[in-house]
């Protein structure tokens, strides 16, 4: 196995037998009226890389997180409804509308030190080279302001940090990874051989999960609850690749801190601090420099919530672009059922992935692609699939009889911004007096042109494989967007090194500066993303 | 026999447990009981688990009235016509009462507790009198016709029926099985921490942990199922 990264110590830090943080008790403390270096707000993907990063290089940072510290021992379950009880997910309301409304909470939105990442199944492939000029490939979207060029160094160190198990990866630019690929289950290698038949290429991984010992995080054990937090600490979150690192050069991770407002000098245009609640009680921490990790919905949330009298409609907001063009990935499911028992529920959930249709080929009759990955879903998940197929009372339960016979293929559709698919605020507000978000979304013609054709290709790998029987969800995965990266103000919320125009001390770094989205779970990029803001500061 | 019972189990010997407890003993494991496993479980989740077996909450969101409506209804969905039932509606009660939801709701629905009231106030209307007290046939027609969003009228017309019955099932599914007794009935592992799983290869090998449960069908069920014209 490769060795540990150079700059980062967070799995050393961490017990090799117990999976809460060690260093917690010399954590910094830094004081309201202390004007930090950086207050971040959120400690998920984005958030916590930077910190990371910034405080090895001697910043003053503070994080500000809206839920609890974790501890995996004391806090997660090996339950599929523990682990929304133990509050992993965000669950505070939003409220959906439009022609697709996107369900949120478990499927899409984290809280807590670690993100969503926390509950993220584990996929960490690469953007594609294309995926940053898709405008001049392909005559869609918009071009990003960044190369995949600029973001490689960034994505190779996040994946040995990580680190990530997988095959030789042949697709976008080619690659391998640090740690070996997982063994594949059964119930993933009834669908490979589906595929294999009609002459798709798959591979295994890429998961950011440990295969064998990384410092003190143990070897996966395969139980299946990826979706519930690990509680093994092979599966990667910032909890266990990047907080402890931090903490151990001078950060503050400060949990159950939700940041209301940023707030800007009237005289000077600068942001100088956030205001946030804690224990009830409403605080401003004085920063010189502001970064918003908040992901695609909270990130606009809390710009548009910043009104001021230089910034009426909201922070970054002049050209009405906050909130807008965030994206989710059309991700429909087709299980097939076979006469062995696969017991899908065992290994974990990603396990083989084909990008075979990542690009755009005209000939299938849409701009971009897909991905193909396996998905295990445990009992719950697997009735929410039963039921989207109209069964309830004996027809329910008789498909979940049949439970282990099942194996899922999804994929990952790229869908393409749309400025009307936007978060904006609702009229009502949370218990701290907030607006909370509302969430638009509807596809286009090309979204639906990737997923009808999608769907055909799982049918037919699962025909080709022997399934007796189809079951077919329609559903949405993955967030990005509402404060796009781009070329000028009149296009975009953020440059090219993240900061918000106009307010030369205001960053946002997470998934909502992404202006596409590629056939990726989004998880590394954003990571990647930080690394390289980082860099720039 | 019930229609209900009748629609179900032609032949209910093939199905029935013969260890532990599964809803109305009806399972594809006879001989598996995943609460004979809860030595092997974390003390964290095995108290969260075993919770839902011994400690079931009391009824305190919803009124007596709508409870007895939504109960009724509860049964139908999840095809529970006898004892040993899952108590689905004492667990989605819980979380109402918890008042934490899933994260979302649609701007054309209520929250979800008023959605869940709602429905309750709509089954009575469609069945002209408390919903629990109208026959099985005219109970099992009232939720096809709600599954189907198909009902108008009256509180219907204050829902988009279609959601509404979305968000009833999530929360039904979520509570049924979550519970260790239809883990048996399916033959699912339960919590697996800290043991793991080590058999996870060749289907064609027939791999399984020692302490897994061996199947036992008499029947294909999917062929079984569309014959029946259960699907």
């Amino acid at each position: 196995m490769s060795g540990l990264p150079a700059e980062n110590d967070s799995a050393l830090l961490l017990h090799p037998h117990k999976r809460g943080l060690q260093n917690l008790d010399r954590m910094a403390q830094y004081r309201d009226d202390d004007e930090v270096d950086l207050a971040v707000v959120g400690a998920g993907a984005g958030g916590s890389v930077l910190a990371q990063r910034l405080a090895r290089r001697g910043w003053k940072v503070v994080v500000l997180e809206k839920g609890p510290f974790w501890d995996p021992d004391r806090d997660w379950v090996s339950d599929e409804k523990g682990a929304g009880q133990a509050g992993l997910y965000w669950t505070d309301n939003r409220i959906i509308s439009g022609g697709d409304p996107i369900e949120l909470g478990k499927n899409n939105s984290g809280v807590g030190v670690g993100g969503s990442m926390t509950h993220f199944a584990g996929y960490v492939p690469r953007l594609h080279p294309s995926d940053f000029e898709v405008r001049s490939r392909d005559g869609v979207a918009v071009d990003w302001p960044i190369s995949y060029a600029e973001l490689k160094p960034s994505f190779e160190r996040i994946e040995s940090e990580l680190p990530v198990a997988g095959e030789f990866w042949p697709w976008g630019d080619p690659h391998g990874y640090p740690h070996k690929p997982h063994p594949v289950a059964g119930a993933a290698l009834v669908a490979w051989e589906g595929a294999r038949k009609q002459g798709i290429e798959m591979h295994v991984g890429p998961v950011a999960i440990t295969n064998g010992r990384f410092g003190n995080r143990p070897h996966c054990i395969y139980r299946g609850f990826c979706l519930e937090g690990c509680k093994v600490n092979a599966k990667a979150s910032p909890l266990v690749t990047h907080i402890p690192d931090a903490i151990e050069h001078g950060c503050e991770i400060r949990p159950d801190s939700f940041v209301t407002r940023v707030e800007i000098d009237n005289a000077s245009g600068r942001a100088r601090g956030v205001t946030y609640i804690r224990d009830g009680v409403e605080r401003f921490q004085r920063a010189s420099v502001v970064a918003v990790c908040g992901y695609a919905i909270e990130t606009p949330r809390l710009l548009l919530n910043s009104v001021c009298r230089r910034h009426p409609n909201g922070l970054g907001n002049a050209a009405d672009l906050v909130g807008r063009f965030v994206m989710v990935q059309g991700a429909p499911q087709v299980a097939g059922r076979f006469p062995e028992l696969l017991r899908m529920y065992k290994a974990p959930p990603p396990e083989i992935t084909s990008e075979q249709f990542y690009e755009t080929d005209e000939r299938r009759g849409f701009a971009r692609g897909f991905a193909i990955q396996t998905i295990s879903p445990l009992p719950i998940g697997w009735a929410e699939h039963v039921l989207a197929e109209g069964h309830w009372g004996q027809s329910l339960r008789e498909y979940m009889r049949d439970y282990n016979h099942w194996s899922v293929l999804g994929i990952l559709a790229e869908f393409l911004p749309l400025p009307e698919n936007r978060v904006t605020l609702a009229h009502e507000k949370d218990a701290f007096g907030v607006p909370i978000a509302h969430f638009s979304y509807t596809q286009c013609d090309n979204d639906r042109a990737i997923v009808a054709y999608a769907k055909k290709l799982l049918e037919e790998i699962w025909h080709a494989a022997g399934a007796m029987d189809l079951l077919t969800i329609d559903r949405f995965a993955h967030l990005v967007g509402g404060a796009r990266m781009g070329f000028s103000p009149d296009d975009s919320v953020v440059d090219s090194s993240h900061r918000v125009w106009g307010i030369d001390n205001l960053l946002v770094v997470d998934g909502s500066v992404m202006p596409t989205q590629g056939s990726a779970n989004p998880a590394l990029a954003i990571m990647a993303l930080a690394d390289r803001c980082a860099r720039l500061m | 026999m019930s229609p209900l019972r009748d629609q179900a189990h032609p032949n209910p010997h093939g199905l029935e447990q013969l260890k532990g407890t599964t809803p109305q003993m009806v399972g594809r494991y006879p001989h598996y009981d995943v609460l004979t496993e809860v030595d092997h479980w974390d003390e964290v989740t095995r108290r969260v688990v075993l919770d839902r077996v011994e400690r079931v909450p009391p009824i305190r969101f919803f009124a007596e009235a709508e409870a007895r409506t939504l109960k009724a209804f509860c049964d139908i969905v999840t095809a529970q016509d006898e004892e040993p039932r899952i108590p689905v509606l004492s667990y989605i009660d819980e979380k109402l009462e918890h008042g934490v939801g899933d994260g979302w709701q649609h701007d054309d629905l209520p929250g979800d507790g008023d959605v869940w009231r709602m429905v309750a106030r709509g089954l009575d209307d469609e069945a002209g009198g408390p919903y629990a007290d109208a026959s099985e046939d005219d109970r099992v027609r009232i939720v096809h016709r709600f599954s189907k969003a198909e009902l108008r009228g009256g509180v219907w017309a204050e829902l988009n029926v279609g959601r509404a019955w979305g968000v009833v099932m999530r929360y039904v599914v979520q509570a049924f099985y979550s519970h260790p007794w239809a883990w048996n009935e399916i033959g699912f592992g339960g919590p697996a921490y800290p043991r793991g799983y080590s058999a996870f290869g060749s289907p064609h090998l027939r791999e399984r942990e020692p302490w897994e449960g061996v199947e036992s069908a008499h029947y294909d069920p999917v062929r079984d199922a569309t014959k029946r014209r259960l699907d």
